[in-house]
C-alpha cells in the first residue's frame, strides 16, 4: 500500500528529500503542528488551547532546541561512520565524555578568563569535541586496524566513558556531579549549530566526492579499492566525524546548563541510543535526522511543560512514545537498509 | 580455523607461559576455545595493567596532603596506592583471606561465610542468569541487548504472581518452595514473551534485534515504573516498589550472614542453568538448529532448518533465562520488585561476551564481575580512589576481548604466535604468511 503522504509535494524540499519515506514524516509532522494551531486558535479554553500554546511557546523552543541538539548531532556522525561501514553504537559513550570534559576545561579556565581571546565556556567546547573525538579515534583503531567486532568495541565505548567520567569527576571535584559552572550556552547557538551541521552534513554526504567515497566504503568497499582510495582512510574519515558530531552534541547538552550530571545514566541518559534511532528513523538522511531529533526531543520537551501545567500524564509514559514509535515504524513501515558492507571489515588486496 | 599460539608445541623458550598453560587446557578443549581463553585472560590482564596507569595519573591530579605510593627512583609522589588498589579489590572482595602487611599468608580469622565474599557471590548468581541469557542468543547470531529488559519484566511478574499466590497457601516452608517455584515460572514467562516480541519482530519483519531490544529496554523500565508507581505500589513506601514477598517465599541465606542477600540455592539453581543449557547447546537437535542458524543462516535453511521459527525460539529461551535472573533478583537480593533496578542485563552482555559466549564460560567470567563488584565497596571503603574505577576497567575488558586480532598481532610480533616448521625465527616470509591465513579465516566469517 503507498502512503498518502508521501505523494504531497514541498516545493522547497522537494529537491532535497528524495526519499518517500522521510517525505510522509514531515508532512506528516507539519501537518499535525498545523492541526493543533488551528484548533488551538479556534478553541482556546480546550486542551488543544493549552497544548498549542506549550507547543508555540519560546521556552518549549529552547527547551527543546536544548534536548534536540546531542540526539541531532550524534545522529548526524552516527550517518557519517554507519554510511562508511562502521556501526557507531558508542555514541552514548562519545556524548557523556564530550559532557563532562567540556565542563572540566571550562572550569580549568575559568569562566571569565579567556585563551587567545577565547572565553572560558567556548574553550571548553572545543576541549568536549577534542575528546570526543579522540575517543572515536581509538575506536576507529580498534575497529578498522585491529578488526575488533563493531558491535562489541561500540559497547565498550560507551561502557569506558560511563565509567571514566564520574571517575574523573570525583578524582577532580570530589563527586559524580561537577559543580555548576555559573555560565551557559543559550539555546540559540544549539539551535543553529544544529540546523548549520544538518545543511552541512547533507552537502557533504550529497553534493561532495568524500561523500561519494563515503557511502561506497559501506556499500562496495571493493569498487572503492579499486579506483585506488583507501576503504581504511575513508571509514576513519567517517568514524572521526561522528566523534567531532558527538562531541558537538556532548559539549552543548553539558554547557547548555553549565554542569556535568553523573550519577546513574549520567545526563545524557540514553540520548546516544536514541540518536541511533533517530538517524535510522531519517533512514540515513540528515534532514530526516533533523526531524525525527526534533520531533522527539519536542515531544519531551513538551511533556514536561504539561507536568508543569498540572495535567496528571505518568511522564515516564510519554517518555516512551518515541520507543514505542520507532518499535512499530522498523516492523511496519521502513524496514532501513543497513549498507551493504556496514559492520564488516574490510581486507585490502594488495 | 584457529591460528592460536594457544595449542602449539614448538618447543621455544619465547613462548613458555602460554604454553604451559596451553598444556593444561589442551587436554580438556579444542583449540579455537584455548584460544579464546588465552585473549580473554590477556585482556582481564592488560585492562589491569591500563587501569593501573589510569589510577597513578588521576592520583597525580588529585590533591592530597600526604602522598600514598612515591614511584620508585623518581621520587614523585601519587596520591593514590595502585598496587593497594588492586590488593583491596581482589582481596576485599574476598572478605580478606590473604594478610596483607600482617605476618603470614593467611588471614587466620577468615571464614569463606563473611558478607563481602557473600556479596561478590550474590553479583555473581545473578550475572550467571544474564550472561546466559545473553549467551544462548549469541550462539543463534542475535545480539539480545534486551537481556536488561526481559529480567525488569521477569522480575516484576515474579513479585506480582507471589505476591497474589502467597494468601491462598498457607504460610510454611512447603508453600516457600511451591511459591518459589511459581516465581521462577513466572519470570521464565514473563521474560520469555518480552524477549519473544524482538524474536518475531526480527524473524518475520526483518527488524533489527539491537534497535529493538535496545527500545524494548527503555519500554520495559518507563511500564514496569509506571504500573507499580499507579498500581501495585506499596502502602507508604518512599520508593517506588511492590510490596515484600512473604520471608518463607525468598531464598534464604544459609551459612552466610542474614544480612548479605546471597543464598547458595540461589547460586546451586544457577550451576543447573548452565549445566542445561550446555547440554542443550551443544547436545541436543535444538542446539544444532540454534549453532547453525548463528554460523550460517543460509545453510542451515537449506539443511531443513526452520530458521525464523529457531530465531524466535532462541530469543524467546533467551529471555526467559533473563526473567529467571530477574526472579532471582526478586527472590534473593530484594525480596520485592524496586524500581531502581541494577544494570545486571547490560552487565550480562559483558559476561558474554568475556565467556566467548560458552556456558561454561560464563561461570567464570560472572564470578570475575562479581569480584569486581564486591571490590568496589570495598574501595571505596578503604581508599580515597573513586569506585568507578571499576566501571572503566569493565568497559577495557570488553574493549579487549573484542579486538582479538590485537593479540594475534602482538603475538605474531613478538614471536609467540607462529608456527610451523619455520617457527619463530622465520623472519618476514613467516610474518606474512599469518596475515594471509588471517584474512582468508576473516573472510570466512563474514561471509556467515
Amino acid at each position: 500500500m503507498r502512503n498518502p503522504l508521501a505523494d504531497v509535494s514541498i516545493p522547497v524540499l522537494d529537491d532535497l528529500i528524495k526519499s518517500d519515506y522521510v517525505r510522509s514524516l514531515v508532512v506528516g509532522t507539519v501537518g499535525v503542528l498545523g492541526a493543533l494551531l488551528v484548533l488551538g486558535t479556534l478553541f482556546p479554553e480546550s486542551v488543544a488551547g493549552d497544548l498549542s500554546g506549550i507547543v508555540f511557546s519560546t521556552s518549549t523552543a529552547a527547551s527543546t532546541a536544548r534536548l534536540a541538539a546531542p540526539i541531532v548531532l550524534a545522529g548526524l556522525g552516527g550517518i557519517f561512520a554507519e554510511k562508511s561501514g562502521v556501526i557507531n553504537i558508542g555514541l552514548e559513550g562519545l556524548l557523556i565524555i564530550s559532557a563532562f570534559v567540556s565542563v572540566y576545561v571550562s572550569s580549568v579556565v575559568g569562566i571569565g578568563n579567556a585563551v587567545l581571546g577565547v572565553p572560558a565556556i567556548w574553550v571548553g567546547f572545543l576541549g568536549g569535541i577534542a575528546a570526543s573525538t579522540a575517543l572515536s579515534l581509538v575506536f576507529g583503531i580498534v575497529c578498522i586496524e585491529f578488526q575488533a567486532d563493531q558491535i562489541i568495541a561500540g559497547l565498550a565505548v560507551w561502557l569506558i566513558a560511563l565509567g571514566l567520567a564520574p571517575f574523573m569527576s570525583t578524582v577532580f571535584f570530589g563527586g559524580v556531579n561537577t559543580p555548576n559552572l555559573g555560565a551557559s550556552v543559550g539555546w540559540k547557538y544549539s539551535a543553529v549549530m544544529v540546523v548549520v551541521a544538518t545543511l552541512a552534513s547533507w552537502w557533504a554526504l550529497n553534493r561532495t566526492a568524500f561523500g561519494k567515497h563515503l557511502r561506497a566504503a559501506g556499500e562496495n568497499p571493493k569498487a572503492l579499492d579499486t579506483v585506488g582510495v583507501s576503504v581504511s582512510k575513508v571509514r576513519h574519515a567517517g568514524v572521526l566525524l561522528s566523534g567531532v558530531l558527538s562531541g558537538v552534541g556532548g559539549s552543548a547538552l553539558a554547557l547548555s546548563i553549565g554542569q556535568f550530571i553523573g550519577s546513574g545514566e549520567t545526563m545524557v541518559q540514553g540520548k546516544g541510543f536514541i540518536a541511533i534511532v533517530a538517524y535510522l528513523f531519517g533512514n540515513y538522511n540528515p534532514i530526516g535526522t533533523l526531524g525525527a531529533g526534533v520531533l522527539f526531543a519536542g515531544l519531551d520537551a513538551v511533556q514536561i511543560r504539561l507536568q508543569q501545567l498540572g495535567y496528571a500524564i505518568p511522564d515516564t509514559l510519554v517518555q516512551t512514545i518515541p520507543y514505542v514509535v520507532v518499535i512499530l515504524v522498523l516492523a511496519l513501515v521502513g524496514r532501513t537498509r543497513l549498507p551493504e558492507a556496514a559492520g564488516e571489515h574490510y581486507e585490502t588486496e594488495d | 580455523m584457529s591460528r592460536s599460539d594457544a595449542g602449539d608445541d614448538d618447543g621455544t623458550g619465547a613462548g613458555r607461559i602460554p604454553q604451559i598453560a596451553s598444556r593444561l587446557i589442551a587436554p580438556f578443549v579444542d583449540r579455537s576455545v584455548a584460544e579464546r581463553l588465552l585473549i580473554s585472560v590477556a585482556a582481564i590482564l592488560l585492562s589491569i595493567a591500563v587501569g593501573f596507569v589510569i589510577v597513578l595519573v588521576s592520583g597525580r591530579i588529585a590533591e592530597c596532603s600526604t602522598a600514598a605510593w612515591t614511584m620508585p627512583l623518581t621520587g614523585i609522589g601519587f596520591c593514590y596506592d595502585p598496587v593497594e588498589v588492586y590488593l583491596v579489590l581482589f582481596n576485599g572482595a574476598l572478605g580478606y583471606p590473604f594478610a596483607v602487611g600482617e605476618p603470614g599468608l593467611f588471614n587466620p580469622d577468615w571464614s569463606p561465610f563473611n558478607l563481602s565474599f557473600a556479596l561478590t557471590l550474590s553479583e555473581t548468581t545473578l550475572l550467571i542468569f544474564t550472561g546466559l541469557s545473553v549467551a544462548v542468543a549469541f550462539r543463534a547470531g542475535l545480539f539480545n541487548i534486551g537481556t536488561q529488559g526481559q529480567l525488569v519484566v521477569g522480575g516484576l511478574a515474579t513479585a506480582l504472581t507471589v505476591l497474589a499466590a502467597a494468601p491462598l497457601l498457607p504460610a510454611g516452608p512447603i508453600a516457600g518452595v511451591a511459591l518459589i517455584a511459581v516465581g521462577i515460572l513466572a519470570g521464565a514467562v514473563g521474560g520469555g514473551f518480552w524477549g519473544a516480541i524482538p524474536g518475531a519482530l526480527k524473524a518475520y519483519t526483518d527488524a533489527n534485534e539491537v534497535i529493538t531490544t535496545i527500545m524494548l529496554n527503555f519500554i520495559a523500565a518507563n511500564v514496569a515504573y509506571v504500573l507499580v508507581l499507579e498500581v501495585f505500589r506499596a502502602e507508604g513506601s518512599s520508593v517506588v516498589a511492590t510490596e515484600y514477598v512473604p520471608e518463607y517465599a525468598q531464598f534464604l541465606p544459609w551459612f552466610f550472614p542474614g544480612s548479605s542477600d546471597f543464598a547458595l540455592v540461589a547460586l546451586l539453581v544457577g550451576f543447573g542453568f548452565i549445566a542445561g543449557l550446555y547440554y542443550l547447546v551443544e547436545h541436543t537437535s535444538f542446539g544444532y538448529d540454534l549453532r547453525t542458524s548463528g554460523v550460517q543462516a543460509a545453510a542451515a535453511e537449506y539443511g531443513g532448518v526452520n530458521a525464523k521459527l529457531t530465531t524466535v525460539r532462541a530469543m524467546t529461551l533467551s529471555g526467559a533465562i533473563g526473567g529467571v535472573g530477574g526472579a532471582v533478583w526478586v527472590l534473593m537480593s530484594e525480596g520485592r520488585w524496586m524500581a531502581s533496578v541494577p544494570s545486571l542485563g547490560f552487565d550480562g552482555i559483558t559476561v558474554s561476551i568475556l565467556a566467548g559466549n560458552n556456558p561454561l564460560g560464563v561461570l567464570p567470567a560472572a564470578f570475575l564481575f562479581g569480584l569486581l563488584k564486591g571490590g568496589a565497596l570495598e574501595i571505596g571503603f578503604r581508599t580515597d580512589v573513586p569506585t568507578e574505577l571499576v566501571g572503566v576497567l569493565r568497559g577495557l575488558i570488553i574493549l579487549f576481548v573484542a579486538m582479538p586480532e590485537f593479540f594475534r598481532m602482538i603475538g605474531r610480533y613478538t614471536g609467540l604466535g607462529s608456527r610451523g616448521p619455520s617457527g619463530p625465527d622465520a623472519g618476514g616470509s613467516g610474518g606474512a604468511e599469518p596475515a594471509d591465513d588471517a584474512a582468508a579465516v576473516e573472510g570466512g566469517e563474514t561471509d556467515a
